[in-house]
């Protein structure tokens, strides 16, 4: 397919992950805060923009303000609004790679989203929202999946979003892990317990975790089951084998096994698959996430250079 | 109809009594309040069809258009860019015998205008023979002197053509004028058949229509038989629809028309020149690209030959295309025989080259260039149309009888300057159709474009695009001026009558 | 008389750009006033170079590169025979019933038909009046005249007008280079009925002839169809008759048809063009100098598909 149609595929999947993240964290964290006394508060506003990897806030936070920013600001290019809006540009102008019915899921969660308006009052009421835009977004995966063929674009939809599920999984742990007790294998209590709650809730793990380990939280298996778990979606593992996946896929179709796409990513995998969360944790669980999220990046530059922009000389010499 | 139980909902049903009845010839009606033949079936399904009923139908299709993004965009709205086509439920209907001969008239016209653009491309006998000036061939800015002695498959420089066609009110059809560059509005045409079959299925199945459905299919095949003289695969040639992109206000028909086609749909930043081959950038490397069936205009198409700040061509195309490595479909330079001048000669063209006379006529047309005609028309421009010869879309026209003084004055200056780009022609009544105009019926002009392919074949598919001025009285159907369509009905046989019956007892039942 | 013409064009690109699309008229003509003896073109970096021969009858070489360069150079060597005119034009009669007559015949309307730069403005008119030009004497004549006229009527000034530069900039200025001299004799020869076309070439500077035009540097002059005695030509730059010191590459309506280098690149980059050109009879010894190079700096402009770049820039934002 053309490199600017599966370029734009690829992004358009990239920005709607990033919405549908985006809007989880912030509808957990604003679920906290809403319990928490206004001094705990501001701190987790600090958390939650560290988390989404965003520029910080400096002195005190504006708890309105900073949803503004993160759910409707134009000018933030990561702010829900902004990432669903160039999320559907971008499959604009690929329309005729998708079915009508992506199209039209796409655009009304668009329309729903550009028509809210966030009066003082919205805060409070807007787990609602944060919870149509993950539905629309899972709708519009769901949609892409029965009536898109599973062909090369849809392969680029795949691999956008599990290249940014990658990385925001990566982020939101490091940030996570910067501030709290290094995870121990034990049962934890009270305020720490809350904390490694939401970590799961963030990822929509709770269930599956207590299904996995119990319900008693263990900072450890927590860690373990978001990094390692081959069968829980939103696990660093399973979205590196997604990638893989993929990118076989798109090395077969387009005839470029050997390239460094699957190289970096395949390098990634085995690291993951062999990797046990002790090991982990005694290395340091910042450095091992950070390489995590440089080969990620590294998998992204990759892609762009081997199927998206490629010098044309390299193409004329073969 | 049986008394009901609540007798104080009245049904209402959509009635006649706003539509006015015109000299301009009367599509449905022969007379005031007699429907023709062909149009009996359709007359009594209005009369019989509640007005609510007609207003859901109604929405039902306008959600349609809005859901698949059928839009185009209207140049000096404010609204922003994108709008929704508008469309009229009730169809257009044609009787058989009278499509045969649009279809003979329009395949003769083509043919003819291919032959032209040949000519004049190469000896130019036409010019010689001092048939047509030659002044008026080369001032034309659409005339491309890089053209010149460049030779195309199959000598086909127009194979995608839309022509519109008027009726006067005789009832004889005629030309109004041809589209040769890039006709668009075929997707529209498609979209409005999907929707009447939704909205009228029973009337739509037993009327007995055409269909037009398979237009993709045609075109299809019309582009790779101009597969270009040096392509590797003859027998599956690589073909492309060249877009200039989502901003474009026939984007929508582009992408629509290439999904449906099954070839890539493609800008020209995906394209390069290479060793005068062109080839498309994919996921798998440069792929050769044979056949290109080019939605934009000329002028941008190489930033190497043309216009230098175009973004939306491909460097080097022309030599590519010069060299017999690729086809591009239009062929460059065909403006010059639909420039509105040109096509007051082209009677004279059918004759020179088939030795025929037209079977479908021209609009009475002035050459501004004719001193006599000239100034006859700046007598009389409150009665006449004036329009500007390069220019399509309904910009750059006067319409006498709806104009100001002011516009008038304007115009008699710009003719007076450049007399070579106007023509002018008397106002024509364009013929009415009923149209379903806030719940009640009304009558609107109307014209047709019907699409002609020329690959190894001329192919013609049945109806076209029908349309109609929305606003009462209205002479402008342009969609980029506020006009709308209808679907157009060319009946398989006969007029219709001998399944009025048949209807006339269905529609009595489902009363 | 035969030369050995010697035009090297180079340019640099800051930074790098790609896909390089270049045509070049460089090649001199073979007609009946002329003969290209030989010819060659080398370009670096390496490229495949084709040729076509446009309407006019001018040899167009073009080819691409599509990796990153730098620079593009472009070489030309040519030797060329000019013939000595056939009897001298005074022989012939001539007369403006017969050119139009013979105008009419014949197909000359794409060189009286106003062109992208030679076009009738206000300021031609100004112009116009101002030498009383109308159809007078014999066709000849009046042109002879007017060659001179606008010799006298202009300075010869370079770096005062732009390449693309329309003919109203020298118009107002009363000064300009030889393709402003040329447009504005074809948009004026042109007014009075007379097919006229634009040369581009080089003229031979002989030590002893000051010519207004600097050697070094491709020349522009202009011919006019005048019925029995053809294309006659006209070089107003300097006021002389077409010579045996002038050498024909191309003709067309205007430069817009005939530029010796021609190309579209992309990528947002400055582009500084120099041109060497050496003209001398073939058996004249080697000069001890070179000709001055000309350079010319531009900024970015709209390089073909900077949009390519942009587009990738402004689009998509890595987190």
């Amino acid at each position: 397919m053309l490199s600017r149609v599966a370029d734009s595929l690829y992004w358009m999947s990239r920005y709607l992950e990033r919405a549908e993240h985006t809007a989880r964290l912030v509808d957990v964290e604003l679920q906290l805060w809403l319990d928490q006394s206004p001094e705990t508060g501001a701190g987790r506003w600090r958390f939650l923009l560290e988390g989404l990897h965003a520029p910080g806030a400096k002195g005190a936070v504006d708890a309105a303000k900073l949803m503004n920013a993160l759910v409707f600001s134009r000018t933030n290019a990561s702010s829900i609004v902004s990432c669903i809006a160039t999320a559907r540009e971008n499959l604009r102008h690929v329309r005729e790679q998708c079915s009508s019915e992506m199209w039209e899921q796409l655009n009304r969660l668009y329309l729903d989203v550009m028509q809210t308006n966030p009066d003082e009052a919205w805060m409070l009421k807007s787990h609602g929202f944060f919870r149509a835009v993950q539905e629309g977004a899972h709708l519009f995966q769901g949609i892409t999946d029965a009536t898109m063929s599973h062909g090369e674009g849809w392969q680029y939809i795949q691999l956008g979003r599990y290249v940014e599920r990658t990385d925001t999984l990566a982020s939101l742990m490091e940030a996570h892990f910067k501030r709290n007790a290094q995870p121990a294998d034990q049962v934890v209590e009270s305020a720490e317990y809350l904390e490694w709650v939401a970590l799961l809730r963030s990822c929509l793990a709770f269930e599956a975790y207590c299904k996995a380990y119990t319900a008693e939280i263990r900072p450890l298996r927590v860690a373990e089951f978001l990094i390692l778990t081959p069968e829980f979606p939103h696990s660093v593992r399973f979205s590196v084998d997604r990638i893989n996946a993929a990118l076989h896929v798109i090395g077969d179709l387009t005839e470029r096994r050997e390239k460094s796409p699957t190289r970096i990513a395949g390098r990634l995998r085995a690291q993951l698959s062999f990797s046990q969360i002790e090991e982990i944790m005694g290395q340091g669980p910042h450095s091992y996430l950070e390489n995590v999220r440089s080969e990620c990046a590294a998998i992204h530059s990759a892609i762009h250079e081997i199927y998206f922009d490629y010098p044309i000389e390299s193409e004329m010499a073969s | 109809m049986t008394a009901t139980a609540q007798p104080s909902r009245i049904r209402v049903q959509p009635s006649f009594v706003r539509y006015q009845y015109e000299t301009a010839y009367d599509e449905m009606f022969s007379a005031p309040g007699v429907p023709r033949e062909h149009y009996q079936a359709l007359h009594r399904t209005l009369l019989g069809m509640p007005q609510e009923e007609l207003l859901k139908r109604q929405q039902a299709a306008d959600l349609t258009f809005l859901h698949e993004g059928i839009t185009f965009t209207v140049y000096g709205s404010k609204e922003g860019t994108e709008k929704i086509f508008p469309n009229d439920l009730v169809p257009r209907i044609i009787p058989s015998i009278e499509w045969a001969k649009i279809e003979k008239g329009l395949t003769q016209r083509l043919t003819a205008l291919n032959m032209f653009l040949r000519d004049i491309y190469h000896e130019g006998r036409i010019l010689s023979e001092g048939l047509i000036p030659r002044e008026l061939v080369y001032s034309c800015k659409h005339f491309r002197g890089e053209m010149r002695g460049l030779n195309v498959p199959r000598d086909t420089y127009v194979s995608i053509c839309g022509t519109d066609l008027v009726r006067l009110p005789d009832g004889s059809f005629a030309v109004l004028e041809d589209n040769l560059r890039v006709p668009s509005g075929v997707s529209y045409m498609l979209a409005n058949r999907k929707v009447l079959k939704r909205v009228f299925p029973t009337m739509f199945r037993d009327y007995g229509v055409w269909p037009v459905d398979h237009y993709p299919q045609a075109l299809l095949a019309t582009l790779r038989s101009l597969t270009p003289e040096n392509c590797q695969y003859r027998q599956d040639p690589t073909t492309i629809l060249l877009t200039p992109g989502v901003s474009n206000s026939a984007y929508f028909e582009h992408t629509f028309l290439a999904q449906q086609m099954g070839i890539e749909l493609v800008e020209g930043r995906d394209l390069l020149v290479h060793d005068n081959v062109v080839y498309m950038r994919t996921t798998a490397g440069l792929r050769r690209v044979d056949v290109i069936y080019r939605r934009v205009d000329d002028d941008f198409l190489d930033p190497l030959c043309f216009r230098p700040d175009s973004i939306l061509g491909v460097p080097g195309l022309f030599n590519a295309y010069r060299a017999g490595n690729v086809t591009l479909a239009n062929a460059i330079g065909t403006g010059v025989a639909d420039d509105k001048a040109v096509y007051a000669y082209v009677p004279e063209i059918i004759k020179f080259y088939l030795n025929e006379e037209a079977i479908l006529p021209n609009v009475p047309t002035f050459l501004m260039t004719n001193g006599k005609h000239r100034n006859h028309v700046l007598q009389n421009l409150e009665k006449m149309v004036v329009k500007a010869v390069g220019e399509s879309g309904g910009y750059g026209m006067l319409i006498g009888p709806h104009s100001t003084a002011q516009q008038r004055e304007e115009f008699r200056a710009r003719v007076l300057a450049e007399p070579r780009n106007y023509i002018a022609q008397p106002t024509l009544s364009l013929s009415c159709a009923p149209c379903l105009i806030d719940g009640e019926v009304e009558s609107r002009h109307i014209d047709l474009r019907p699409y002609i392919l020329m690959g190894e074949k001329v192919t013609l598919v049945p109806g076209g695009l029908t349309r109609v001025a929305l606003r009462k009285g209205s002479l402008v159907v342009n969609s980029s001026q506020g006009g709308g369509s209808k679907d157009t009905w060319v009946l398989r046989e006969g007029n219709g009558e001998d399944r009025v019956a048949k209807i006339t007892s269905f529609e009595r039942k489902a009363g | 008389m035969a030369y050995s013409v010697r035009h090297i064009t180079r340019f640099r690109y800051e930074p790098a750009v790609r896909e390089s699309v270049m045509e070049v008229r460089l090649q001199p003509r073979t007609d009946m006033r002329q003969r290209c003896l030989s010819f060659s073109l080398d370009v670096t970096p390496r490229a495949n170079i084709m040729v076509y021969r446009d309407f006019f009858g001018n040899a167009v070489h073009h080819f691409d590169i599509p990796g990153q360069h730098e620079v593009v150079e472009v070489a030309a060597q040519a030797i060329v025979e000019v013939l000595p005119p056939t009897p001298s034009l005074a022989t012939y009669a001539c007369d403006w019933e017969e050119l139009d007559e013979r105008v009419a015949e014949g197909d000359y309307w794409e060189m009286l038909l106003p062109s992208h730069f030679a076009r009738p403005t206000e300021l031609l008119e100004k112009l116009r009046a101002e030498l009383k030009l109308r159809r007078q004497g014999n066709p000849l004549e009046l042109l002879q005249e007017l060659n001179t006229e606008l010799y006298e009527s202009f300075e010869y000034a370079p770096n005062t007008t732009k390449v693309d530069s329309p003919i109203d900039d020298a118009l107002e200025a009363r000064r300009g280079v030889c393709q402003d001299f040329a447009h504005i004799m074809i948009a004026l020869v042109r007014q009075l009925k007379i097919p006229c076309r634009y040369v581009s070439g080089y003229l031979y500077h002989e030590d002893k002839v000051k010519d207004r035009s600097p050697a070094g540097a491709t020349h522009a002059w202009v011919e006019a169809y005048l019925g029995e005695m053809g294309w006659v030509a006209f070089d107003p730059t300097n006021n002389l008759p077409g010579c045996e010191r002038h050498i024909r590459v191309a003709v067309g309506r205007d430069y817009a048809d005939v530029p010796p280098t021609r190309g579209v690149y992309k990528g947002e980059a400055a582009s500084e063009l120099s041109v060497l050109v050496s003209v001398a009879p073939i058996d004249a010894p080697e000069p001890e100098e070179l000709p001055p190079v000309m350079v010319i700096r531009s900024k970015p402009l709209n390089s073909a598909s900077s949009l390519a770049l942009d587009h990738q820039q402004q689009q998509q934002q890595q987190q």
